[in-house]
C-alpha cells in the first residue's frame, strides 16, 4: 500500500482548470518531485495537500485512510506541513515567538520567555540551524527563514513536508545547506514533496519524479529510469519548435531606444543598450540580476535611476512615466496581476487604460472610438472572452496576458519593453504571443524582451544581452545562441564540460 | 426577457431599488394612520388651516386621515433629509472607489457652515452690510464651498505627500477642522442671514416639498454619475482603487487623481453645509456630528467597496435613501429612539455581508464557466 495517494484531484480557479483528475502515489521516506511548466498545477497540488486550497473533487489517502486537509491546521494535525516560497511568518515577531506561535509556553497565564527560548533552540537544533531565536524573523534571509519553517514543520511532528520552489531565491551556499538537510530528513523517515521547475536539482535530490502539464498528470517515474531530456519533453509535450521568426530576415531600421551608463544605486550600474526598429533584443539573467529593474527604470518608474536615454534620437528624462509614455515607450510588466491589469475592470477598460488620453475629448471618454480600438486589438490577439465587457479576473492567464499586451498595442508605442511575455501562460497562448511579437518586429517596432526562459529568448530574439549582479555580463549575437553560452554568462563561470 | 431588461436587472442598483420598495411597502403597511390638519394656500401665498363646524356647531380645524409614512409631508421630509446625506455620499463614493476613506466630511460640513454663516451674518438684517444681501449671498456661498474644498485639498495633499493611510490623515483632519470651527465661533450659534437666502433654500412647492435640496442632490447625483461612468477621470478613479500599482504602470498620475477625489468629497460636504445653513437659518460648530459615519454607511450600503474599485453614484444615493428611510421608519413605527443606532449598525453589516455573498456567487459563476 502506498504511503500517500492522490486520487482524481480536480481544482478550478476562475478562468482556468488548474488540476484535472490528477492521480499519483508517493512512497514513505522518499523525496518526490513535482515538476511542470508555469501553470502546470504543481504548486496547486502541493497546496491542496497542505490544506491551503481545497480540491473541488478527488481524494487523498494516507496509509490507505482517506484524509481531508481542508485547512492548514487540519493538515498539520495529519502530519503535513508546507514550506512556503513567500514569508509564512509574522515578520515583526522573533524567531522563537514564531516557532511557538500556536502554543506559547505559559506560566500562570504569562508567556514563559525562558521556556519559549529553550523550545525554539531545541527546534532549531533539530534541523541543524544556527539561528539566534531572539531576532525578528523579518531580518532573516529567505534561506534562513526557510530553515525556521522546516524547523517548525519538524517540531510539530510532520511526516510529510511540502516544499514549494524552495531554492528559487537562495544563494548557492544556502542551496547546498538545504540539500543536506533534505537528505537528512529523508534518512529520518520523513516524506518530502518537492515542487520545482529546476530539473538539475531534482536529479540530484529526488527519488521519484511526477510531471504535470496543463493540470494533467503526465508521468510518474523513478529518477533512475528517466533522463532530463525525457522529462523536458514530457513537460512541454512537444519537440521544441525549429521555426525561425520572420523578423530575423528583415532589414533593421533606425535606432529607436538607446541608453548609456544607465545606473540605479543598489540595482544595476552602467548598463548600455540599444534597440533598433524591427529588432527584438533579449535581456537574460538570473532572478535578482537587475533585468526587471532596468526596464522599469527606462519606463520612468525608478526615481533614483540616472543615465542618458534617447528614444527616436530625442533625449528622455528618467523618473517620469508620463514622459516615457509621451516619448513612445510601453511596458508590459512581469506580474500582470499586480502591475499589468486592474482585474476588477472589464476587458475593454483594461485594454483602453494606457490609451485613455488618446480616447478622450473634453474629459469625456469617446465610447465608440474606445469600443472600436479595444475590439480591434482583442481580435488581433485572439483574446478568448465572452465579451469585452467581461471582468478581466475571469479570464485565463493566457488571455489576461494578451489583454496586458493589447493595452500597449492600443497605445501604439514605438518601443515595447516586455518583461516575461509568457509567464503563467498555457502552451497554445504562448505560441500566439510569440507569433504576435514577431509580427510587431516586422512592422518596425523595437522590442526589448526580459525572460527567465532561455528557449524563449533563443527562439525570439536577434541579440541577447546578459546581466549578472546588476551589470552587463555580455552580449550574444544570433549565431552564438545556445543555452550553455547563456548560462555561462548568467552564472559567471565557465560551463561544465 | 429582452436583453436590455435583463441587463438592467443585473445592475446592483436594481437590488437597492427593490430594497427601497420593500421598505416603503413595509413602512406603509405598519405605520398606521394619523389625523393631520388640512392647509390651504391663500391668494397671497401663505398657508392657513381650513376650519369647519362640527355637529355641535363649534368651529374646529378640518382634519384628514393619512398614512403615517405614505403622505406628502413625510415624503417631502424624507427627501430633504436624504438630500443632505446623499450629496456627501456621492463625494464619499469617489473617495471609497479610489480605495481611500474620508472621515472629515462631518467636520468639513461644520467648518464650512460656520464660515459661510459668519459671512452671511455680516450681510444679514442685523449685520453691518445689510444693504447688499445679494453680494452677501454670493460671498457666503463662495466662502462655504471654498473652505470645504480647501479642507479636502489639505487632507488630500497630506495623504499623497506623506503616504500615510487616509484613515489616519482624515481622522486627524476630522478633529482639526471641527476644532477650527469651535475656535472661530467660540461655541456660539451664528444666525441672522439675508432673508432672500433663507427664502431661496426653503422654497417649497405643493405640500411642503423643499425643492432646492432635492434638486441640488439630483444635480450632484447626475454630475457624479457622468464623472464616474463617462469621464476619463472617473475611469482613472476605478483603476486606482482596483489596482494602484497597475494604474501607475499604465501612466496614470495616481497622486493627482487621489488629490482630486478628496477635494471633490470636501466640496460635496460644503454643498450640503450651504443648504443646511439656508434651511435651518443658523450654524454652530457642533453641526454634522457623526455625519461621516452616516455618509460612509450610505456609501457602503449603496455598494461602494471599501477595498476600492467598485461603486456607483446612483448606488450611494439609494444607499443614503435606505439609511434615511430606516431612521425615519423607526420614528414612524414608534420604536424607541434608542434602538435606532443599533438597527442602522446592523443594516450596514448585513448589507456588506450580502454584498460579499454576491461577489462570492459571481466568482463561482466565473469558475463554473471556465
Amino acid at each position: 500500500m502506498p504511503f500517500l495517494e492522490f486520487r482524481q484531484i480536480t481544482k478550478r480557479f476562475p478562468g482556468v482548470l488548474a488540476l484535472d483528475g490528477v492521480s499519483l502515489t508517493v512512497e514513505r521516506g522518499t523525496c518526490h518531485a513535482l515538476i511542470g511548466e508555469n501553470g502546470a498545477g504543481k504548486s496547486t497540488l502541493g497546496k491542496i495537500l497542505a490544506g491551503v486550497y481545497t480540491a473541488d473533487s478527488g481524494q487523498i489517502f494516507i496509509d490507505g485512510r482517506p484524509v481531508a486537509p481542508t485547512t492548514p491546521l487540519a493538515a498539520r494535525e495529519l502530519g503535513i506541513a508546507m514550506v512556503h516560497q513567500e514569508l509564512a511568518f509574522c515578520p515583526n515577531l522573533s524567531v522563537a515567538e514564531n516557532l511557538c506561535l500556536g502554543d506559547f509556553p505559559r506560566r500562570r497565564g504569562f508567556i514563559d520567555r525562558s521556556a519559549l527560548r529553550a523550545r525554539a533552540r531545541a527546534l532549531l537544533a533539530a534541523v541543524g540551524a544556527d539561528i539566534d531565536p531572539d531576532i525578528p524573523i523579518g531580518t532573516l534571509s529567505t534561506g534562513r527563514e526557510q530553515l525556521v519553517q522546516i524547523a517548525a514543520a519538524v517540531g510539530t511532528g510532520a511526516q510529510i513536508i511540502v516544499m514549494d520552489e524552495p531554492t528559487s531565491s537562495l544563494s548557492a551556499a544556502e542551496t547546498a545547506d538545504l540539500f543536506r538537510l533534505v537528505r537528512e530528513l529523508k534518512a529520518r523517515g520523513l516524506t518530502l514533496i518537492y515542487v520545482s521547475h529546476r530539473l538539475e536539482e531534482l536529479f540530484a535530490l529526488c527519488d521519484h519524479i511526477t510531471v504535470l502539464r496543463d493540470g494533467r498528470h503526465i508521468a510518474t517515474e523513478a529518477i533512475t529510469s528517466t533522463t532530463p531530456a525525457r522529462v523536458v519533453t514530457q513537460m512541454i509535450g512537444r519537440e521544441l519548435r525549429a521555426h525561425t521568426p520572420a523578423h530575423l530576415t528583415r532589414e533593421l531600421g533606425p535606432v529607436r531606444l538607446s541608453a548609456t551608463a544607465l545606473t540605479s544605486p543598489g540595482h544595476f550600474t552602467n548598463i548600455p543598450l540599444s534597440v533598433r526598429a524591427g529588432e527584438i533584443v533579449g535581456l537574460a539573467g538570473i532572478v535578482g540580476a537587475g533585468r526587471s529593474e532596468v526596464v522599469q527604470a527606462l519606463f520612468g518608474l525608478d526615481p533614483a535611476a540616472t543615465g542618458e536615454v534617447r528614444i527616436n534620437d530625442r533625449p528622455l528624462a528618467l523618473g517620469s512615466v508620463e514622459q516615457a509614455l509621451a516619448a513612445g515607450l510601453g511596458l508590459v510588466p512581469e506580474d500582470r496581476k499586480r502591475q499589468g491589469l486592474v482585474l476588477g475592470l472589464n476587458c475593454r477598460e483594461n485594454t483602453a487604460l494606457a490609451a485613455l488620453p488618446l480616447l478622450t475629448r473634453f474629459g469625456f471618454v469617446r465610447r465608440a472610438a474606445e469600443a472600436t480600438l479595444t475590439a480591434r486589438y482583442a481580435t488581433r490577439l485572439r483574446v478568448k472572452t465572452p465579451s469585452m465587457e467581461t471582468i478581466t479576473a475571469g479570464l485565463s492567464g493566457g488571455n489576461q496576458q494578451k489583454i496586458a499586451l493589447a493595452k500597449w498595442l492600443a497605445r501604439d508605442c514605438d518601443v515595447l519593453l516586455i518583461d516575461e511575455p509568457t509567464r503563467g501562460v498555457d502552451v497554445g497562448a504562448k505560441a500566439e504571443i510569440y507569433q504576435l511579437l514577431d509580427e510587431l518586429a516586422c512592422e518596425g517596432k523595437a522590442l526589448l524582451v526580459v525572460s527567465s526562459e532561455l528557449p524563449e529568448l533563443i527562439g525570439l530574439c536577434r541579440r541577447i544581452l546578459v546581466m549578472r549582479q546588476g551589470a552587463l555580463a555580455g552580449e550574444l549575437p544570433h549565431a552564438a545562441f545556445s543555452e550553455a553560452a547563456l548560462m555561462q554568462l548568467m552564472a559567471g563561470f565557465p560551463a561544465a564540460a | 426577457m429582452p436583453a436590455r431588461l435583463r441587463a438592467l436587472f443585473r445592475f446592483q442598483e436594481s437590488g437597492l431599488l427593490l430594497v427601497i420598495l420593500a421598505l416603503g411597502a413595509l413602512l406603509t403597511a405598519f405605520a398606521g394612520t394619523v389625523r393631520t390638519p388640512v392647509f390651504e394656500r391663500a391668494a397671497d401665498g401663505t398657508r392657513a388651516r381650513v376650519y369647519t363646524t362640527d355637529a355641535a356647531g363649534e368651529r374646529v380645524p378640518l382634519t384628514i386621515e393619512k398614512n403615517k409614512f405614505l403622505n406628502a409631508q413625510n415624503l417631502a421630509q424624507l427627501a430633504k433629509d436624504t438630500s443632505f446625506i446623499a450629496i456627501m455620499a456621492v463625494g464619499m463614493a469617489l473617495v471609497i472607489i479610489s480605495g481611500g476613506i474620508d472621515l472629515t466630511v462631518g467636520s468639513i460640513y461644520a467648518l464650512a457652515s460656520v464660515a459661510g454663516a459668519l459671512v452671511l451674518r455680516h450681510f444679514g438684517a442685523e449685520g453691518p452690510a445689510a444693504s447688499s444681501p445679494i453680494l452677501g449671498i454670493l460671498l457666503g456661498t463662495g466662502t462655504c464651498l471654498g473652505i470645504a474644498a480647501l479642507c479636502g485639498l489639505a487632507s488630500g495633499s497630506l495623504i499623497v505627500a506623506l503616504r500615510v493611510h487616509p484613515f489616519i490623515i482624515t481622522l486627524g483632519g476630522m478633529a482639526i477642522y471641527r476644532g477650527i470651527a469651535f475656535v472661530i465661533t467660540e461655541g456660539q450659534s451664528i444666525g441672522s442671514f439675508p432673508a432672500a437666502f433663507r427664502e431661496f433654500v426653503r422654497f417649497e412647492v405643493g405640500d411642503g416639498l423643499g425643492v432646492v435640496p432635492l434638486a441640488t442632490m439630483l444635480v450632484v447625483l447626475f454630475v457624479g454619475w457622468i464623472f464616474l461612468s463617462r469621464l476619463a477621470a472617473g475611469r482613472r478613479v476605478y483603476a486606482i482603487g482596483g489596482n494602484e500599482l497597475a494604474a501607475r504602470f499604465s501612466g496614470i498620475r495616481v497622486e493627482r487623481v487621489k488629490l482630486g477625489v478628496y477635494v471633490i468629497s470636501g466640496l460635496c460636504a460644503g454643498i450640503a453645509a450651504l443648504l443646511s445653513i439656508g434651511y435651518y437659518g443658523a450654524a454652530t460648530s457642533g453641526d454634522g456630528q457623526g455625519y461621516e459615519l452616516n455618509v460612509i454607511a450610505a456609501a457602503v450600503v449603496g455598494g461602494a467597496s471599501l477595498n476600492g474599485g467598485r461603486g456607483s453614484a446612483l448606488g450611494v444615493v439609494l444607499g443614503a435613501l435606505i439609511i434615511q428611510m430606516i431612521s425615519s421608519g423607526i420614528v414612524i413605527l414608534g420604536i424607541n429612539q434608542n434602538y435606532s443606532q443599533i438597527i442602522i449598525g446592523s443594516v450596514v453589516i448585513f448589507a456588506v455581508v450580502l454584498d460579499n455573498l454576491n461577489t462570492w456567487l459571481a466568482k463561482r459563476r466565473l469558475t463554473a464557466a471556465a
